[in-house]
């Protein structure tokens, strides 16, 4: 496994200003910065929205390298939808697509790289606790996402060993043989993490508060 | 104590036409012992016969109870009491760091954020992982993964501890810190492996072959039962 750069990183103590502010306000700090340039589309709206949320990150203590540490593929899916809006011949959403969709990517590592998994699964919880009477159980839900934030780079790891595993071979040329391996790994390490929690008794009992 | 009576696992065959498989055949077993090995060559049934003892699999006739508890009827109860270590502990440990992995343990027992992550701590001081804590799982040596796995487990506070094959991904300096950290263990601990050091570590070796118990018997007589049937096979 050797793509294992995280989309959304994970969490190592610091003592900036994002990582001494409560769970609530960095969600709500979050929305309001990703919302407005997803709605209004603009690219003022697109830049103000970078700067902000690459400021808020390096001003706590984050180092750039690991701030925009996204991973290979993060960043060729920025580039490819840039190049695919200039090559249509509209240059300002070859900014503003691929720029709006690395504003959210950096917004949610404001919460992932600046709050550990346990804290936002509880807040989760809490905010998810008035729906227990339709049936929602926010301690499965909140085990979910973490476990999804926790599948990104195992999955990217997998995608990366299937490419080498089919350069190996001398297939490199075509990316549809890439499916199937990626298709079953992703099956079985779901299968996996099912064992492992299985194997603990988690998911089998009530969390504590 | 965990107890085997005449438990059998078949899976169907995968072609019309085929045979269904047998992986385990008419065991009946009492595992009271402080260690127990699980010796077998590959494809013998000893991953089957570990996963039944909490209840990550179910036979197909026969009963497993462990402490009491059936793995069919009870299977909650039963991992409670029987924690499981994977040859892979990267397939065990579900949460990105050290510390989130064990917090994650603790959450069913521990109220209170702080005081899990408190005791998260305390628990991977007490193995010398604490250096450890917030590295990410994938930066980890496979030892360092192999020992937060049995941390993850331990902070469950189980009273049998299953590892299938726990030092085949290791090197000889991790295998040696592994086995040293076994040895210290309350729990009853089963386990299988390929290496018949590590096999002699127990006071019981079972053999395994095609799904049944050929030989039960303390580690001397019974490893040598298995390296004459290998050397003859």
């Amino acid at each position: 496994m050797n793509a294992h750069a995280n989309v959304l990183g994970f969490h190592e103590p610091g003592d900036g200003w994002l990582f001494r502010l409560p769970v609530g306000a960095k969600y709500l700090l979050m929305l309001a910065v990703v919302i407005p340039p997803l709605v209004l589309v603009r690219w003022p709206a697109t830049l103000t929205a970078l700067v902000l949320v690459v400021l808020f990150l390096l001003s706590s203590g984050i180092r750039p390298a690991k701030a925009l540490r996204l991973g290979w593929m993060m960043w060729g899916i920025l580039a490819t939808l840039a190049v695919f809006h200039l090559v249509t011949l509209a240059p300002v959403e070859a900014f503003v697509r691929p720029g709006n969709l690395l504003v959210a990517v950096l917004g949610a590592r404001m919460l992932t790289l600046t709050t550990p998994t346990p804290e936002l699964m509880d807040a989760l919880v809490w905010v998810l606790r008035p729906l227990r009477p339709v049936g929602v159980n926010p301690d499965q839900v909140a085990l979910a996402v973490a476990l999804m934030v926790r599948s990104i780079p195992y999955l990217m790891g997998t995608v990366d060993d299937a490419r080498m595993a089919v350069r190996a071979r001398g297939l490199e040329r075509n990316p549809a043989r890439l499916l199937t391996p990626v298709v079953i790994g992703a099956v079985a390490y779901a299968e996996r993490s099912g064992e492992a929690l299985a194997a603990r008794g988690i998911g089998e009992r009530p969390l504590a508060d | 104590m965990i107890q085997l009576e005449g438990v059998s696992v078949v899976v169907p065959a995968s072609r019309r036409g085929d045979a269904d498989r047998t992986l385990l055949s008419n065991v009946t077993l009492t595992l009271a012992e402080h260690r127990i090995c699980v010796i077998g060559a590959n494809g013998s049934g000893k991953s089957t016969l570990l996963r039944l003892l909490n209840g990550l699999r179910l036979p197909t006739s026969g009963t497993v109870t462990a402490g009491g508890f059936s793995t069919a009827d009870e299977g909650r109860q039963v991992r409670t009491k029987v924690g499981f270590i994977f040859t892979d502990p990267l397939a065990q440990l579900v949460m990105s760091t050290p510390i989130e992995d064990v917090e994650l343990s603790l959450r069913g027992r521990v109220k209170g954020r702080e005081n899990r992550s408190r005791q998260a701590m305390a628990l991977l001081e007490s193995r010398g992982l604490a250096h450890l804590a917030h590295q990410s799982i994938h930066d980890l040596s496979g030892g360092e993964r192999q020992l937060v796995a049995l941390t993850s487990v331990l902070a469950v506070e189980p009273e049998i501890i299953v590892a299938d094959e726990p030092t085949t991904l290791l090197d000889l300096r991790n295998k040696l810190a592994l086995r040293s950290t076994f040895s210290g263990l309350a729990q009853q601990l089963i386990y299988s492996t390929h290496d018949m050091e590590v096999a002699a570590d127990a006071s019981r070796v079972l053999v395994v072959d095609a799904g049944h118990i050929v030989a039960d018997d303390a580690p001397g007589p019974a490893i040598a039962f298995y390296e004459r049937a290998m050397a003859t096979a």
